[in-house]
């Protein structure tokens, strides 16, 4: 394309249609839209499957609570069940005789316990109250539990636990008690149970850090130690409310009355125990009990919330894509637009011009038969004196002169003007060049130019429109020989060659005319482009011919320098690209040889 | 040289009517009319050597009257005057069996010219006629 055009980063900022504002609003529309479509689905689901899968978690994990402290009671039960009926196994199966008389009671005792160390000490006592036999590192021999609570109980209920007490040994204890009527007298058989193993059976239960486990009475009284709440036999800070059946689980708000130094959100499973009718409770931190389920839940939300940045910082560039796609669309579409313009402009200005050019070569022609009638008659006259005559003469060759001039003036605008419907035919370039040649002979010979032709050797046939291609060739020429305008002769030269390499052919037209300014010649192809002075030139010959050469694939370039003469070079491919054939409406006959 | 009648056909009748009379005036035979009907009326009448013929007329265009003549009289040679540029036209004239063409605004003595190359053309067609003639009374 060589001299003839600006760069293409000018053009693209000049047919950018809308401004940089419009781009950048554009994207911010496509990002805000494109980010809530994509991240409002997946935070959706993502919430709702998180959230759903967190409240199923929370669930299992207190259903597995509920569980837990349900065997739990259920082994303290069993615990204290069976030493309940071991007791009431010896009770029964032995005499009261027996176990008072010598070391019996101490072997039983030590026989009993031997397998799990569960009782502290065992004693018999009678129905006033007295020890009558006892096995057990206290001194109780002589003390007397008439009145004792535990003591009324067992008389009355026949098996009995009891509460933890103090007692005689002045040791937090619990007894387990068991009546013997033995004809018609009655004793008890009376154990202490192992506080330590109790204590260590009860809060043999995994509740983590924050967690403890507690056994109270109805009063409110732990009956086994505490990790935090306080001590034994003192009364725990929270109720434990009234007796229900199961399980139940709460929550249970951050309690400053509570351990102050844990004031946490708790939660608090509890249950009752039938016999004594203690509760089991298990106290644990809501955060530790669901600190598993907390942590898969953020876990979650973390990948969630990544997930949805990578989506918006992968939405944005792809959008800033689109949007310079949409863009670069714009740009292509205005420029095809702004072409499509210049075209109809130019069409336009070819229809206007082809009428004004028909319209004025009648009225040309009649001024030089009438001017020719005056030269006839100045001619036959012998009345006027030399000079005058001469004169006259003069001014009758002026007119034919300018009128000449317009004649050249129109036939060009027609020349161009012309529409261009295209026919691909098969042509002999050289013969082609020929007929050309012989067009333009006679005006050339008229301005004293001689028109010379070198035909290349073994040329191929070309395939291209011969029309259009006349018309460049025909521009070309009349140029060259406005060119001339001045010089007394001159010779525009054309050669043809094949060119093997680029697979097409190459022609020239070179001229020995005024030549074109260096300034000048980087627009010679632009639309009204003219050196010619006002009225001589229209501008769009060298414009059109630009066109159709481009059209019909090949490349038009220009050397030139001033005072010596000007050379264009025309390459053609072989064969001209599909997009150069239109229509033929008109039937128009080829001008190649027949 | 005698004098070769000429038909000037045109619609633009000022234009015509001062080419007859700068024909007359040098030593030929000129009649004007202004439409293709005209012109081949004429013929009818009276057959011309040379025809020229404007391309674009109202009714009858000049290619039209060119095949009309063509049809009476096979003898007449025809110039093409074409005012609005189309060469291709006028050379399809040509190609039909027209001399040649003229552009207008054209001077008389191209005009002159072209009727002169009819003349010269005339001359060697009638010379072959005669040698044929002289050949033919041989055998």
């Amino acid at each position: 394309m060589g001299k003839g055009r600006e760069s293409s980063a000018l053009k693209d900022y000049e047919n950018q249609p809308r401004p940089d504002s419009h781009y950048k609003r554009l994207l911010l529309r496509f990002v805000f839209l494109t980010t809530a479509c994509s991240l409002i689905p997946l935070l959706l689901v993502g919430w709702g499957i998180n959230g759903h899968y967190t409240r199923f978690a929370k669930s299992r994990l207190i259903h597995s609570l509920e569980t837990q402290l349900a065997d739990h009671r259920k082994i303290i039960e069993l615990f204290l069940q069976e030493r309940t009926s071991r007791l009431h196994l010896i009770a029964w199966t032995h005499s009261l005789a027996y176990l008072e008389t010598g070391n019996n009671l101490e072997s039983m005792f030590t026989v009993m316990n031997r397998m799990d160390g569960s009782f502290a000490d065992l004693g018999v006592i009678d129905a006033e109250g007295s020890h009558r036999a006892y096995a057990g590192p206290y001194d109780l021999m002589g003390k007397n539990y008439l009145g004792a609570q535990w003591f009324n109980e067992v008389l009355e209920k026949g098996v009995y636990i009891s509460d933890v007490f103090m007692g005689f040994r002045q040791v937090p204890h619990f007894v387990i008690a068991v009546l013997r009527i033995e004809e018609g007298a009655r004793w008890i058989l009376r154990a202490t149970v192992n506080s330590e193993l109790f204590n260590a059976l009860v809060q043999g239960m995994q509740v983590g850090k924050s967690g403890e486990i507690v056994l109270l009475n109805q009063e409110g009284v732990f009956q086994a130690t505490p990790k935090f709440s306080g001590a034994i036999m003192g009364r725990a800070p929270f109720s434990p409310g009234g007796l229900h059946d199961g399980v139940k689980i709460e929550t249970v708000a951050a309690d400053e009355k509570n351990a102050p130094s844990r004031a946490h959100h708790q939660i608090v499973a509890q249950t009752w125990l039938d016999e004594p009718r203690w509760l089991l409770m298990i106290r644990q931190d809501y955060e530790e009990a669901l600190d598993e389920v907390n942590h898969a839940n953020r876990l979650t939300l973390f990948f969630l919330y990544i997930s949805a940045a990578i989506i918006l910082v992968v939405t944005f560039f792809i959008t800033r894509y689109m949007v310079s796609v949409v863009k670069k669309r714009d740009i292509e579409a205005e420029g095809l637009n702004n072409q499509i313009m210049e075209a109809s402009k130019l069409a336009a200005i070819g229809e206007l011009s082809a009428g004004v050019a028909h319209e004025i070569n009648n009225p040309l022609a009649i001024i030089l038969t009438e001017k020719q009638i005056v030269a006839d008659m100045i001619g036959e006259t012998r009345r006027l004196e030399k000079g005058f005559k001469e004169r006259l003469e003069n001014a009758l060759a002026q007119i034919t002169t300018q009128v000449k001039r317009c004649k050249r003036i129109t036939q060009n605008l027609l020349r161009f003007s012309r529409r261009t419907t295209s026919v691909i035919e098969t042509m002999d370039l050289n013969a082609f060049i020929e007929e050309v040649i012989e067009l333009m002979e006679r005006e050339a010979r008229t301005s004293g130019i001689r028109l010379l032709f070198d035909p290349g050797e073994s040329m191929p046939p070309l395939v291209t429109d011969p029309s259009q291609l006349q018309q460049v060739f025909l521009n070309l020429i009349t140029n060259a020989m406005d060119a001339h305008d001045g010089k007394p002769y001159g010779t525009i030269s054309i050669s043809t060659r094949h060119d093997p390499l680029r697979d097409g052919v190459v022609v020239k037209f070179a001229d020995t005319g005024t030549g074109i300014p260096a300034d000048k010649i980087t627009r010679i192809f632009d639309p009204f482009f003219t050196t010619k002075p006002v009225g001589k030139g229209t501008g769009l010959g060298l414009s059109i011919s630009y066109g159709i050469i481009k059209r019909l694939g090949g490349e038009i370039s220009v050397e030139s320098e001033v005072g010596q003469g000007t050379e264009f070079t025309i390459s053609l491919p072989l064969s001209a690209p599909l997009q150069a054939n239109g229509e033929d409406a008109n039937g128009r006959r080829s001008l190649s040889p027949e | 040289m005698e004098q070769m009648k000429i038909l000037l056909v045109d619609d633009e009748k000022t234009f015509i009517d001062n080419i007859a009379s700068l024909l007359a005036r040098r030593n030929y035979q000129a009649k004007a009319v202004y439409s293709g009907q005209e012109a081949v009326d004429a013929m009818k009448s009276e057959e011309s050597d040379v025809v020229v013929l404007d391309l674009k007329m109202p009714g009858m265009d000049g290619m039209t009257t060119m095949k009309e003549i063509r049809k009476l009289n096979k003898t007449s040679e025809f110039l093409m005057l074409t005012g609005h540029g189309s060469i291709d036209t006028a050379l399809e004239a040509v190609k039909l069996g027209a001399h040649d063409y003229l552009a207008k605004p054209c001077e008389i003595d191209e005009l002159m010219e072209k009727i002169e190359e009819i003349a010269i053309k005339r001359k060697e067609k009638n010379k072959k006629k005669s040698l044929f003639a002289l050949k033919g009374k041989g055998k």
